[in-house]
């Protein structure tokens, strides 16, 4: 990898900023997640609190994890090592802080809205017209940011980070207002079937075309970085960046299975989620190749060990992902909560994980200090590790429960005492990744704000 | 393969563009001219305002608009055509069943039910996890309720009439005092069911299971002791039956068990044949004579062979 270490480029204002957005809305959206599956062990604890009802939480909470947490941490280490391996300063700190501060009004008023039943009842898609705008003038902020500093970079070959950086970027600003429909501000969708398919077009490459890149760019940064290598092959990740694009898209269809869409077009998602092995084994060969007997490099830096943990989750809920595109295997695990099980590991386990990783391994070589705290770094790491692998086992078990308790034909109704116990234990777990969030927080903020005497 | 600016911007976004027209206009296409099927009509206000009240309070993360092939249980009596989507924008199929799918709820209930239940679910249905809606007010559940009971279009009109109908008799029914009432609910029952008496023997252990049963399905209407006093009482009308005043009034174990099969359709009394098999409900059958009613026919010879099980 090419990048010198000398130049002094600027104060990473930017990368902070998304830092300590990231860590922040990381408690916001862990508390959300807590207090919906507590809801759904004791439903009237918020009896009568409009604001605070399941329906209203949960989108928030989903929203929240994806655009508050997970993109701006992957942002966050996004913005620290664009300027570094193209060899230039950022196009403009001045506007990165910029994002930062519209990034964060867009949170606020997402939180405002969803609370007071302003919804547009779309996946991902909840958010209205006016806060729709917001996102997309965000995501064009970052394109410009960092389109303008690829063409005023000094290193001529751009490293493969980059591609995946810009492609997210770009292509999520596009597919953000097409799944959006934001052509039409009374609402926000289509009519009928054709809305299923957009939207879901849509809602799969919140996951396929901004959190995956994003993560898989940091994952190419930190870990050659980590375990001082070069990467293993350039041809793996021409293959897996050409591939991702080109099979992700396509595969949005695969929620739509038990649906009347098109035939057709169910054939092509549940072909290309099968050929979705492609993309993900070319990049997790490329990464674990470049780690090989190198190991003790990514146990040493923990911000390398949380983005390594999350190349280890992509590679589970892709397989996993992959076989749940399947008809048969839909029968069982749709509409239940093995789907919300994936969710996790893909979202926390996967991206989140890397989001993590990514803001403790920049922390330090932003700050020029250690962090705050190795050890409740590494406290947090075990949490968040515990929490969704408990997630996995305790949701696959309640979704394998519904699932097959639907086909022997028992109603929804009787089978809720069946699992009731388990959500209980998934609340439980949910509070120690809440926790892991508010330790989490404090020790990004020691770190950034700890005056250069005090430091450990 | 040298990766410039102007491969990854254009490349990315010309393939993302190809791919757009391949899985999401040619769809379009596609799918855009579907004929609406035969259940389909237009929303009339109240139910649009009802859908409004669906979507900003995300009942959409807990239900379903969705019956397919393999599905049991409310509404799976039609598998759902594109052509029942026609006019919603934006559709609402729902990506978990948390509770029940709902796509053909309308007429399931008659609307006392529905504002029992919207109140607090666990009211109608005691193990429901359901949030409670009273917090929305009177007006805003009427259209709830509106558009709830549109859920079915042409075929949940249908229903609905026949709830509106056997309300407007069952009322009058109730009424008319608790012996006609009960009389008059006898009366729509089928002969052999009413003769039928119940030819299980009564058991601890039966009725023990009868127990859970009634806590965890009939409690929230006809209370803790039979009464008729659940919680769920005030917003039903005619309200759930008190149990105590059967007795003695040719009450048997054929007609406790055929009305908790096929619910009393007009009044807040709901089918259980989805939730319930047989043995449960002759087992909260034989509990609800046995405790409350204080009399039961259980273990009555009724002319046929006796089960291999019975002691
Ligand atoms: C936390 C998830 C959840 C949310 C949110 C939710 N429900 Fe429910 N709903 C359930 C469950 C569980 C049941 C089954 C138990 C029951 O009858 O209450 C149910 C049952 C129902 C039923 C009765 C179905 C039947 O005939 O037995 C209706 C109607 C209904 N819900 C409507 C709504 C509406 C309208 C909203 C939004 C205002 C909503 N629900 C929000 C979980 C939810
Ligand atoms: C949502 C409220 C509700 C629930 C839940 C409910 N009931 Fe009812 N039940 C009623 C109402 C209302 C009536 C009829 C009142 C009338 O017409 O006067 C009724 C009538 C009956 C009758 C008719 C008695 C007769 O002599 O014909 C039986 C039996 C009965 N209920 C049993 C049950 C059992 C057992 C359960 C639980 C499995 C149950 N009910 C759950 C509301 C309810
Ligand atoms: C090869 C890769 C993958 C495939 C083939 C795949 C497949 C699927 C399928 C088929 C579903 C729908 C399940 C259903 O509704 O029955 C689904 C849901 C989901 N997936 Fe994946 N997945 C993959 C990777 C990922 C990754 C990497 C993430 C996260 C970054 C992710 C996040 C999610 C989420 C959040 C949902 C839930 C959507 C909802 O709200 O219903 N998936 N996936």
């Amino acid at each position: 990898m090419t990048e010198t270490e000398t130049i002094k480029l600027s104060d990473y204002a930017t990368a902070k900023g998304f830092c300590l957005t990231s860590a922040f809305w990381m408690m916001v959206a862990t508390f959300m997640g807590l207090l919906g599956a507590t809801e759904l062990i004791a439903p009237d604890m918020t009896e009568n609190i409009g604001g605070l009802i399941f329906g209203r939480v949960r989108p928030l909470h989903v929203n929240m994890v994806l655009f508050g947490f997970v993109t701006p941490g992957l942002l966050a280490a996004t913005f620290y090592f664009f300027p570094r391996v193209l060899r230039t300063a950022l196009y403009s700190e001045k506007l990165g802080v910029f994002t930062v501060l519209l990034w964060n009004i867009m949170l606020i008023s997402a939180v405002a809205t969803l609370l007071s039943g302003h919804s547009q009842g779309r996946e991902y898609a909840e958010l209205i017209w006016p806060v729709d705008l917001l996102v997309v003038a965000a995501f064009a902020l970052v394109v410009f940011n960092f389109a303008m500093t690829v063409t005023r970079r000094t290193e001529p070959l751009i490293y493969v980070s980059i591609w995946y950086a810009c492609a997210a970027a770009v292509l999520t600003m596009l597919t953000y207002c097409l799944g959006n429909v934001i052509w039409r501000p009374d609402g926000g969708a289509l009519t009928g079937i054709p809305d299923a398919i957009l939207l879901w077009f849509y809602g799969h490459n919140i996951f396929g075309l901004l959190l995956t890149p994003l993560s898989i760019g940091v994952a190419y940064y930190v870990v050659p970085k980590a375990v001082k290598a070069p990467l293993y092959s350039h041809t793996l990740s021409l293959l897996g960046f050409w591939a991702l694009i080109v099979v992700y898209t396509h595969i949005g269809t695969h929620h739509l299975l038990q649906v009347p869409v098109p035939t057709w077009l169910k054939v092509v998602a549940i072909t290309d989620s099968i050929a979705m092995v492609i993309p993900v084994m070319a990049f997790l060969i490329n990464i674990w190749y470049t780690a090989k007997g190198r190991l003790g490099a990514i146990h040493a830096d923990i911000g390398a060990k949380f983005v390594f943990t999350g190349t280890i989750m992509y590679f589970f809920v892709s397989i996993q992902g992959s076989m749940m595109a399947l008809p048969q295997v839909q029968r069982v695990t749709h509409f239940n909560n093995w789907v919300v099980g994936h969710a996790h590991i893909g979202v926390l386990g996967f991206s989140g994980m890397i989001a993590l990783g990514g803001l403790y391994y920049v922390l330090p070589r932003i700050t020029g200090r250690p962090l705050f705290s190795r050890f409740l770094a590494d406290f947090q790491y075990w949490m968040i590790l515990i929490g969704v692998v408990g997630f996995t086992v305790v949701l696959t078990t309640v979704g394998l429960i519904q699932g097959n308790a639907w086909l022997n034909g028992e109603t929804v109704y009787r089978v809720l005492p069946e699992i009731h116990l388990y959500y209980v234990i998934r609340a439980g777990l949910g509070l120690l990744i809440f926790s892991s969030a508010l330790f989490g927080f404090y020790n990004i903020v020691r770190t950034i704000f700890t005056p250069a005497g005090e430091a450990k | 393969m040298r990766m410039t600016p102007a491969v990854i911007f254009a490349g990315s976004v010309l393939i993302l563009a190809a791919v757009v027209t391949i899985v999401v206009v040619l769809p379009f296409y596609h799918t855009n001219q579907t004929k609406p099927s035969e259940i389909f009509r237009s929303r009339t206000a109240a139910e649009k305002a009802g859908r409004r009240i669906y979507i900003n309070n995300g009942c959409v993360y807990c239900h379903s608009q969705s019956i397919r092939t393999l599905d049991w249980g409310i509404g799976a009596e039609r598998i759902a055509q594109a052509g029942d989507y026609v006019a919603d924008r934006p559709i609402l199929l729902g990506s978990q069943r948390t509770g029940p799918d709902l796509s053909q709820e309308g007429g399931e209930h008659p609307d006392d039910w529905h504002m029992a239940h919207f109140v607090n679910p666990r009211y109608t249905s005691p193990l429901s996890i359901m949030p409670a809606f009273e917090f929305l007010g009177k007006k805003k559940l009427e259209n709830l309720t509106a558009y709830v009971q549109s859920l079915g279009f042409r075929a949940a009109d249908k229903r609905v009439k026949r709830q509106e109908k056997w309300k407007q008799r069952a009322i009058a029914a109730y009424e008319q005092g608790p012996v006609k009432n009960v009389q008059w609910i006898h009366d729509h029952l089928p002969a052999p069911w009413r003769k039928l008496p119940n030819p299980y023997p009564t058991s601890d252990a039966g009725l023990a299971r009868g127990h859970k049963v009634y806590q965890d399905f009939c409690m929230g209407c006809h209370g803790p002791i039979g009464d008729g006093m659940g919680p769920a009482q005030p917003y039903l009308y005619p309200p759930p039956l008190n149990f105590t005043i059967l007795k003695d009034r040719g009450v048997s174990g054929g007609i406790l068990y055929y009305q908790i099969m096929n619910g009393i359709t007009g009044t807040a009394m709901p089918y259980f044949k989805k939730h319930l098999e047989s043995e449960k409900i002759w087992e909260v059958g034989n509990y609800v004579a046995e405790y409350f009613i204080n009399q039961s026919d259980a273990d009555t010879d009724d002319g046929g062979i006796d089960a291999a099980y019975e002691p």
